[in-house]
């Protein structure tokens, strides 16, 4: 360990499984430095200005009154049809995981794609939830009402299969593997199909990870639908009126803030190096298993101490009692920003391959997107200009989630708080900032 | 990303190309049934930027060999399965590829400690593993007898290979910069070696931690009576370590500069924050751009690849390919082909004859099957022999000055492969 992150210089590119290793890095180069400096800078002025409130901003506006609604059943059960189909590649397709629809779709469209239109579109998944069409029939054709008291465990079930995907994605072997995969999502589609058909499928919002997660990320969203009415704000703008978080939800906030560190921060050089890993020669995931299991458990300890330590602390220092739950939703876009961020390199390389096996699913030539079959290309990563682009780019993703984040925080704080309460969230505000901006820029060794 | 003329692609994107051939063609064969070939491919993990371009290579060279009718009449086919770049999994996809797939021999891999990791797991199964990994370990005698190098010369020749021409040209007295570590130790031992054979001396050698981002503190250490600076830099930071060299060097005088092109693989010379390699050398494997003398094949093999004459694709200008490096898939499975067909391959009985038939061999001529050059295989020690290139970063591009003679590489046998039991 050679040095302080906020010191080390720079490379990045971030990516769960399908990361693509990079020639030498453009952004090692850039004074991401003064970036870090600015973006603290800006975080901080804008807490002291909104130090007695933020301005509440527009109020949503009604876009349309939506006399249709799309039949979420039909669409429930056409998305259970293709992941089957996706499935099925998995077991008997191409074995490159960069050929096979199943690891490209998974990795760049569910786990990045997806995401990013849910928090610009709304909840996308409600439509596409492959559970929800299934569940209700089987139910139905049962004759089954009532479920079996899994509601009471909250969302601890979704926690839990939160940390088993964290540590799938980030730590198991082969994540990417076509075969390892379908293994994998089969068994958690029928886990999941046989809890909600006993427990009912509105536990799925609950209790199923992805659903939990993807909800959440389109409360962001600046458009949504109320009823049969689609409303138009600010992004964040439906974050105050939902309840504070339960205790479950906070871990899973944590938790996934803590996936999203832990995947930037166990490719950096510091971890490397302190991990006892040569980062130049990286011995591959077999030898890290032990420590980089403890290391996202480490990180989730870490997360969840220090949010809520600020929040006990700000609560403290005015008097108030702000429930810690209300006031964690704001990190929230913190979550939004930076899986955005991290992940855009990865829908850009990656990315790629997943629209040429789309383009022509079995390798014969086949143009189903109408594209001319292409040469998979990442000359960008090496050309300043676009890497200086893509960077800046990150900066105000990271930048614009943070800034976003103080405001709701100073939202979710009941009027009349003193000042000083929100100076712990500001502090843990700025670090994270910093720490997000960090992850991206910093030399990779993998 | 630019589109391509569908034809011309499809021959090297289709997997698994032949089975979109005529049967027709293949009938002569006893059997019908495709070779199926592994190919254990860095597709994540720390290697993947190589393969990329290996598998790519791979598709090129598939289609070829497939065009021209197969391997003793029958079609091949390639099953590629993604190591990670990791030790313990490459063992794995050689059994995969082996006991699932039923693969007659595996061939593909780079990185020395998948090699190493993944050889012994070959040799419990008795396949043929070909890699393209330039590691001295196989010629070391640490591996066995199923693991072979025929498609690229390792890097202890490579490197001794040099020192004549850069102590004759450039000068005698030679400072290193390597990274600390078992790569750049090779460099180091090999380099100094070779150097005080032709009456040189290294003045000074300055490892560099492999966990360094900035350098500017190691340079103030270069001896200022340095005729020539030999650096193996590799990893993110190289970019920082070329702008800083050339920050600390000014427009001044500086010492005559020789570097290892692994540190700017897939990197373009001619972009901006490299000015300082101008006038500077490097080994090259390959040469990246076409040459004003390339041979007829050259320009055929950049075509089959998609490479443009400059090194990159041809789909996109700034994506260079792993020039220096990616010929030796191309070259292994002109190996193989030419190893069945002296063996008379049939099924996975035949594979100790394969093993056999490729160590009776005595050298490659240059040629379309051998792009690279003409070779001198060690049957041996297991390992191929072919000359080395120097280039010279003239207007942002690589050309040619000097090429090695294979003798200028050689060393004695560390092991003879050929005396050990299957």
């Amino acid at each position: 360990m050679h040095r302080l992150p906020v010191l080390a210089a720079l490379i990045l590119l971030a990516g769960p499984a399908l990361a693509c290793a990079l020639p030498p890095s453009i952004v090692l180069t850039l004074p991401t430095g003064y970036y870090m400096a600015a973006a603290a800078a800006t975080v901080a002025l804008t807490a002291w200005l909104a130090r007695h409130g933020a301005p509440a901003g527009l109020a949503p506006r009604v876009l349309w009154t939506a006399r249709w609604t799309p039949p979420l059943m039909l669409t429930s059960y056409l998305s259970l049809l293709g992941l089957i189909g996706l499935l099925f590649l998995g077991f008997a397709g191409a074995r490159d995981p960069m050929h096979n629809l199943l690891t490209l779709i998974v990795w760049t469209g569910i786990w990045v794609a997806l995401p990013l239109a849910s928090m610009l579109l709304g909840n996308l998944w409600q439509g596409l939830n492959p559970w929800t069409g299934i569940v209700r029939l089987t139910r139905q054709m049962l004759g089954r009402q009532g479920g079996i008291g899994l509601a009471r465990l909250g969302h601890w079930p979704a926690v839990a299969g939160l940390l088993a995907f964290g540590w799938f994605m980030l730590v198991s072997l082969s994540p990417d593997d076509p075969l390892v995969l379908a293994r994998v999502i089969t068994v958690y589609l029928l886990v999941i199909y046989i809890l909600a058909v006993l427990e009912g499928e509105d536990w799925l919002a609950r209790g199923e990870f992805l659903t939990v997660y993807l909800t959440a990320l389109s409360r962001l969203a600046p458009i949504w639908r109320e009823g049969g009415r689609r409303l138009i704000g600010l992004p964040g703008a439906q974050i105050p009126g939902l309840p504070p978080l339960t205790r479950s939800e906070i871990a899973f906030l944590t938790l996934i803030l803590a996936i999203l560190t832990f995947d930037g921060l166990m490719e950096t050089f510091f971890w490397l190096a302190l991990i006892g890993e040569n980062p130049l020669e990286f011995t591959g995931r077999s030898a890290v298993r032990g420590v980089n299991s403890a290391g996202l458990l480490a990180a989730w300890a870490l997360t969840a101490a220090t949010i809520l330590g600020a929040a006990r602390w700000g609560a403290h220092l005015g008097r108030v009692p702000v429930p810690a739950g209300a006031v964690l939703l704001s990190f929230l876009a913190i979550a939004a920003g930076y899986h955005a961020a991290h992940y855009l390199l990865t829908l850009l390389t990656a990315g790629q391959y997943t629209l040429s096996a789309l383009n022509d699913p079995f390798f014969r030539g086949d143009a189903l997107l109408g594209l001319e079959p292409f040469y998979v290309s990442m000359g960008f990563l090496t050309d300043p200009a676009t890497m200086r682009l893509i960077w800046n780019l990150q900066f105000a993703l990271i930048l614009g989630a943070h800034l976003l984040a103080l405001v709701l925080a100073q939202r979710l704080t009941p009027a009349g708080t003193a000042p000083r309460a929100h100076l712990p969230m500001t502090i843990l505000m700025v670090l994270y900032t910093v720490l997000g901006l960090w992850l991206l820029s910093t030399a990779r060794g993998l | 990303m630019t589109h391509l003329p569908r034809r011309c692609v499809l021959a090297g994107l289709a997997a698994g190309s032949a089975l979109a051939l005529s049967p027709a063609r293949f009938a002569m064969a006893q059997s019908a049934a495709p070779i199926k070939l592994g190919f254990q491919l860095h597709r994540t993990g720390i290697g993947a930027s190589y393969g990329r371009w290996y598998e790519r290579t791979a598709q090129a060279a598939l289609t070829r060999v497939n065009a021209a009718g197969g391997i003793n009449g029958r079609p091949v086919e390639i099953v590629f399965e993604d190591d990670g770049t990791d030790p313990k999994r490459g063992a794995e996809v050689v059994d995969k590829l082996v006991s699932q797939h039923g693969c007659d021999l595996i061939f593909g891999p780079l990185f020395s400690h998948v090699v190493i990791g993944s050889a012994p797991r070959a040799g419990e199964l008795k396949v043929p593993y070909l890699v393209c990994s330039e590691g001295y370990h196989v010629a070391s005698g640490m591996l066995n007898r199923w693991t072979l190098q025929p498609g690229i010369t390792d890097v202890r020749a490579q490197v001794s290979s040099m020192a004549p021409w850069v102590t004759s040209t450039l000068g005698k007295k030679v400072t290193m910069v390597f990274p600390d570590y078992a790569f750049g130790h090779d460099h180091r031992d090999f380099f100094t070696a070779a150097v005080e054979a032709q009456g040189g001396q290294i003045v000074a050698k300055i490892a560099v931690p492999p966990t360094e981002t900035s350098f500017t503190r190691y340079f103030p250490q270069i001896p200022a009576d340095t005729d020539v600076l030999y650096h193996v830099m590799v990893g993110p930071a190289v970019l920082t370590f070329v702008k800083e060299l050339g920050e600390f060097y000014g427009s001044g005088a500086r010492p005559q500069i020789f570097g290892f092109i692994d540190s700017l693989e897939a990197v373009d010379l001619a972009g901006p924050g490299l000015e300082f390699l101008e006038g500077t050398h490097f080994w090259e494997g390959h040469c990246r751009v076409k040459q004003a003398d390339a041979p007829a094949w050259e320009g055929e093999y950049r075509a089959a690849v998609g490479v443009d004459d400059n090194g990159a694709s041809v789909s996109d200008a700034k994506d260079v390919a792993t020039y220096a490096h990616m010929f030796s898939v191309w070259e292994t499975l002109s190996v193989i082909k030419q190893g069945m067909e002296a063996a008379g391959y049939q099924s996975t009985a035949d594979r100790q004859k394969f093993v056999e038939a490729v160590e009776a061999m005595t050298g490659f001529d240059a040629g379309l099957d051998h792009v690279q050059g003409t070779k001198t295989f060690n049957g041996k020690t297991h390992q191929v022999f072919g000359q080395q290139f120097i280039s010279k970063v003239e207007g942002g591009k690589l050309i040619r000055v000097h090429a090695t003679a294979i003798e200028d590489g050689l060393y004695p046998d560390a092991v003879d492969y050929t005396t050990q039991s299957f």
